[in-house]
């Protein structure tokens, strides 16, 4: 008895958990549940304020990365081998509909998530000094997310597949000067082939999951080192904005003093550190404001975890990943349309190919990594950032109805048809 | 708030639990095992005790597979059709029925759908039957299954199919390469047709289309060639078994089945003529082959085809290192070979002609096996309809030397033409003249410019 | 709050949540168990007995098998696979043993152990008589080395 007690208590070092300490020490001294705060502020908690959106993001991924290390047992990626082992996924192996059901589902959801995140994040205003940095690492993760999505699309390698990438990489080769090069370095060849699908597999299994993965832990870590979660903006006043310190930000820090700081407190390592403080400092009212991530946080990311686990297995229960015939080089259908993210870009591209193929996207990328930098407002009230606002949601109506159209109003030939009409294509 | 919330978690848990455990239980229970279990049920009911009825009910439910590397595919059908091999099974209710008459296509050699269509790979009924959305091959109905027969054997005779070697002839000299590609060679008016076996189309759809194209494919170029409904059929089993798909070295070496057919060509290209005579007809130096299958037997006819020596000494017949299909093809040739037969094989050679005969002979072989006859037609009467070309349809050649010279005609060959047009605005003709000096040598082209210089009919109306 | 029932809510739902793990880990394995192999089936047919010759033993190579018929005892098939680390037995005529090349096993010719590092003798495969009249053999299924199928 003594000896299993003597083992658990190696394994976790904390006072119990109905201590305050110990509810601290849950949090800190355990490496995975470090990344939180030990205390975390209420109105952070509220689901209206973030929509828990990249927490949802997350698990997602994290269905991603299990179902995927899953199906990769099941599969080669050579051109009519990678077609059968679908069929056998469908056909032969236990569960293999179920989890590709969820692999395909959770890919789309995350491509949504990420997106809705980053909205939430500019309409909150969270963007702004000092989490510009953490910004960037979010587009570059909104990129990463596509990459991973559009991948991923070519690997059952059916005619849906084959010709979403084909139309997707020739929306890339419109790019100035290097465009032909790159769809040329990324197909390995002119055309989608044997060694177009071995690229993309190598890239979605290796490449972009490993860099996903190191940019996840950047925006975790700068999340924390930005000072958590921004606050609800109807928590704000004009000052308390202001009073928000953090590493490199030492003009406007307030010095620890046995005045400001509380009794009941301790500091860390950092504290025999000359110099500002690098925790935020906060109020004794601000501090009562808070409460202790165990378990308030964690309740509530659990409940967040089941519901996506859930959702997504409900509709991979009930909704199949598509599979279309073989891939067949010879054959286009009409209309070859790419994955319906990119379909916005393609129907600029059917206008001018000027337009969707290079403005559109670099200017996306672009204006998007831009703009912590740009909008030097420091206000986060959303009376205060009118214009940026409309910009902004200009640009998500314009891309969401580019896209809407693209993927339900256009029929045989790039024409407009609406979705209720169905169009017989072709002679036979 | 708080408990609300941990209630919740606990219900979505709950929730978790039994959607992985729905889906499990969907996994688990595919409909072939069920027809596993019945199969197992009809086979223990044929067993003599209750020891041995027990040890088949026990038998684990599996998935049967035939592994094709050669034909490239892998069949499941078996799963469910348990007793295809099983003679015992011959009045057992679908999907359990015995297969007879399979002769040597056992399916673990050959699978099921190279011959019936389908999706080999898939395990549940509407899938495996191809009854299903993105799948181009479904089951093959009961009277086209037989077409399969010509995707491995392309060429000799197919025994009880003589519906491929008819559709074989018909493409050959109606003149459908005019227009269509086949394995490289032919026109690009109509699709090629290399393909059109493995990406079938429905075998109703073929055949309602050689009978009347337009009917099924408006607009389509193809002209209407009134072929009887006997001759669409054939028509169609051919194209049903037309697919470039490599069968694999042991498929492609049993391809020339030994009909008479192919012995009949053997016996051209053997030149058994110079020596043998058949009824009469042909040279003296060996024996009349007329009657001589009944002479001898098979084998002894076989023998003498391996060794003429050992089986008849002092033979002079050379020895000519036949495969044994082709020397079973040759005494079915002989078997049934006439002196009519013999006259025609005869009549054939070029030897037995005049010199320009036999340029005349051969423009008119290549103007039909290169598919001229498709639109300019079998007398050289033309009249397939061309909408917006000169006069509305293809120009008969009965007329040509009132207006061309010969070397004119033979740049036209060589290098194709566009009609003119009835009205310039108006829409490209669907046909048009083809380039033919990459298919043709200058010495065909000429042979087709004879030949058509030997059908000139003199205006009645010129003075 | 009752922090009683606030933890008791707590726990169950974690212990739901773990079961829920658990039923998916099982079903994970149950996934990567394949159903169907890309290799020769285990049961598979070899022939008509008559395709067989009296006297040496007829070798299978891509099955690994010897098949052995004897005038009056009838059909046996033995595993070509030695028993020490999966190296091809070969048969040989002259002594009547199994000998394997890798480290210089023997069998004799019941495949039992004669020399060498084999652990166990040579497997010997049920063989039956299939409905269509076709000799099957079952990998899946060894019997004793006296075991012998009469036609």
């Amino acid at each position: 008895m003594n000896l299993i007690r003597e083992i658990w208590q190696s394994i976790v070092r904390r006072d119990p958990l109905s201590t305050d300490k110990g509810k601290s020490e849950l949090v800190f001294l355990n490496v995975w549940l470090h990344i939180h705060p030990a205390k975390v502020k209420k109105e952070n908690l509220r689901f209206k304020h973030t929509f828990y959106l990249g927490f949802i993001t997350f698990f997602l991924f994290l269905i991603l990365l299990t179902t995927g290390i899953a199906l990769m047992c099941y599969y080669r990626p050579f051109p009519p081998q990678a077609y059968q082992d679908m069929k056998d996924l469908q056909f032969v192996v236990f569960m293999g509909p179920f989890l590709r059901n969820m692999h395909r589902w959770a890919a789309h959801g995350m491509v949504v998530c990420v997106f809705l995140h980053m909205c939430r994040v500019f309409y909150t205003g969270s963007y702004k000094k000092p989490r510009q940095f953490n910004w960037v690492v979010g587009v570059l993760l909104l990129l990463l997310t596509l990459g991973l999505s559009f991948t991923g699309y070519l690997l059952p390698w059916d005619q849906l597949a084959y010709w979403a990438i084909t139309v997707g990489t020739n929306i890339g080769s419109y790019a100035p000067l290097i465009g032909g090069q790159l769809r040329e370095l990324l197909l390995g060849g002119h055309s989608v082939g044997e060694a177009a699908l071995l690229r993309f597999y190598v890239l979605h299994v290796a490449v972009l999951p490993s860099l996903i993965i190191l940019m996840t832990i950047v925006h975790f870590w700068r999340v924390r080192k930005d000072g958590g979660l921004s606050r609800p903006v109807w928590k704000l006043t004009p000052e308390k904005a202001e009073k928000l310190v953090t590493i490199g930000a030492p003009a406007e820090a307030v010095a620890l003093s046995v005045a400001t700081a509380s009794k009941d407190k301790t500091y860390g390592l950092m504290e025999v550190v000359t110099g500002k403080p690098i925790f935020e400092t906060i109020t004794p009212e601000e501090e009562a404001d808070t409460v202790f991530s165990y378990p308030y946080a964690f309740v509530r990311e659990a409940v967040v975890l089941m519901a996506t686990v859930t959702t997504i297995m409900t509709m991979s229960l009930f909704l199949n990943a598509p599979l279309e015939e073989l891939a067949n080089p010879a054959k286009t259908p009409n209309p070859a349309k790419a994955p319906w993210y990119f379909l916005g870009l393609q129907e600029l591209v059917s206008h001018s190919a000027l337009l969707g193929g290079v403005v559109a996207p670099a200017l996306m990328v672009l204006a998007l990594i831009a703009i912590p930098y740009f909008d030097r407002n420091p206000s986060r009230r959303p009376c205060d950032r009118k214009w940026i606002i409309w910009l902004f949601t200009f640009f998500v109506v314009v891309n969401l109805v580019l896209i809407v159209v693209g993927t339900f109003f256009r029929g045989p030939g790039w024409a407009l048809v609406p979705p209720w009409v169905h169009v017989v294509s072709g002679a036979e | 708030m708080e408990r609300r919330l941990q209630q919740l978690f606990f219900a979505l848990s709950l929730v978790a639990l039994a959607l992985i455990l729905a889906a499990a239980w969907q996994a688990n229970t595919p409909s072939w095992k069920t027809y596993q279990k019945n199969f197992l049920q009809l086979e223990a009911q044929g067993e003599p005790n209750a020891v041995a009825k027990a040890a088949v009910l026990a038998t684990p439910p599996e998935i049967h597979q035939s592994l094709l590397p050669g034909l490239q595919r892998v069949d499941r059908c078996t799963t469910c059709h348990l007793g295809v091999e099983d003679p015992t099974m011959k009045n057992a209710p679908e999907p359990f029925r015995y297969h007879a008459g399979l002769g040597p296509h056992v399916p673990a050699r050959f699978g099921c759908t190279i011959c019936h269509g389908g999706q080999g790979l898939a395990t549940d009924k509407e899938s495996a039957h191809g009854k299903v959305e993105f799948w181009q091959t479904p089951l093959l109905a009961k009277d086209y299954i037989r077409a399969s027969c010509g995707r491995c054997h392309k060429e000799g005779d197919v025994p009880d199919v003589p519906e491929l070697a008819e559709g074989r002839h018909l493409f050959e000299t109606q003149g459908c390469r005019g227009c269509h590609k086949l394995n490289g060679v032919g026109g690009s008016i109509g699709p090629d047709l290399t393909e059109e076996g493995a990406n079938r189309r429905a075998p109703e759809w073929l055949e309602r289309h050689f009978l009347a194209p337009n009917a099924v494919s408006t607009g389509s170029a193809m002209p209407n060639f009134h072929f009887t409904k006997e001759q669409a059929r054939n028509l169609t089993y051919y194209m049903l078994s037309l697919t470039s798909e490599e069968m694999g070295t042991y498929f492609s070496s049993m391809r020339s089945i030994p009909g008479p057919a192919y012995g009949r060509q053997l016996f051209i290209e053997k030149n058994c003529i110079t020596c043998h005579a058949i009824g009469g007809v042909g040279a003296k130096t060996g024996p009349d082959l007329l009657g001589v299958t009944k002479r001898h037997s098979p084998e002894w006819l076989d023998e003498q085809l391996v060794n003429p020596e050992l089986v008849y000494p002092g033979s002079a017949m050379p020895e000519y290192d036949l495969e044994p299909n082709a020397r079973k093809a040759l005494v079915a040739f002989m078997a049934s070979a006439t002196a009519e037969d013999v006259q025609s094989i005869l009549s054939g050679k070029p030897r037995a002609l005049a010199p320009e005969q036999i340029a005349i002979e051969a423009g008119k072989q290549n103007f039909a096996r290169f598919g001229c006859v498709g639109c300019h037609g079998t007398e050289l009467q033309g009249g397939v309809p061309n909408p917006n070309a000169q006069g509305g349809e293809v120009p008969s050649l009965l007329h040509v030397s009132d207006d061309y010279t010969k070397d004119e005609v033979i740049a036209i060959i060589r290098n194709g033409r566009a009609p003119p047009l009835d009205n310039p605005t108006g829409p490209t003709p669907p046909l048009y003249m083809p380039s033919w000096k990459h298919v043709l040598s200058d010495e065909d082209i000429n042979r087709i410019a004879d030949y058509l210089w030997s059908k000139q009919q003199v205006k009645k109306d010129s003075w | 709050m009752n922090r009683r029932a606030f933890l008791s809510w707590g726990t169950v739902g974690l212990a739901a949540l773990c079961s829920a793990v658990a039923v998916s880990l099982g079903a994970v394995c149950r996934f990567l168990v394949p159903s169907v192999f890309y290799e020769p089936p285990q049961s598979f047919k070899i022939g008509n007995p008559a395709d067989f010759p009296f006297g040496p033993p007829a070798f299978l190579a891509d099955e690994k098998i010897f098949v052995f018929r004897d005038r009056d005892k009838g059909f046996a098939v033995a595993s070509a696979v030695c028993t020490h680390l999966g190296c091809t037995v070969a048969h040989f005529q002259s002594d009547q043993r199994f000998h394997c090349p890798c480290h210089g096993s023997e069998f004799g010719a019941d495949g039992s152990v004669l020399h060498g590092p084999a652990p166990r003798p040579l497997n010997w495969f049920e063989v039956t008589l299939a409905r269509d009249g076709q000799l099957r053999v079952d990998k899946d299924k060894t019997v004793p080395s006296s075991y012998r199928l009469v036609v």
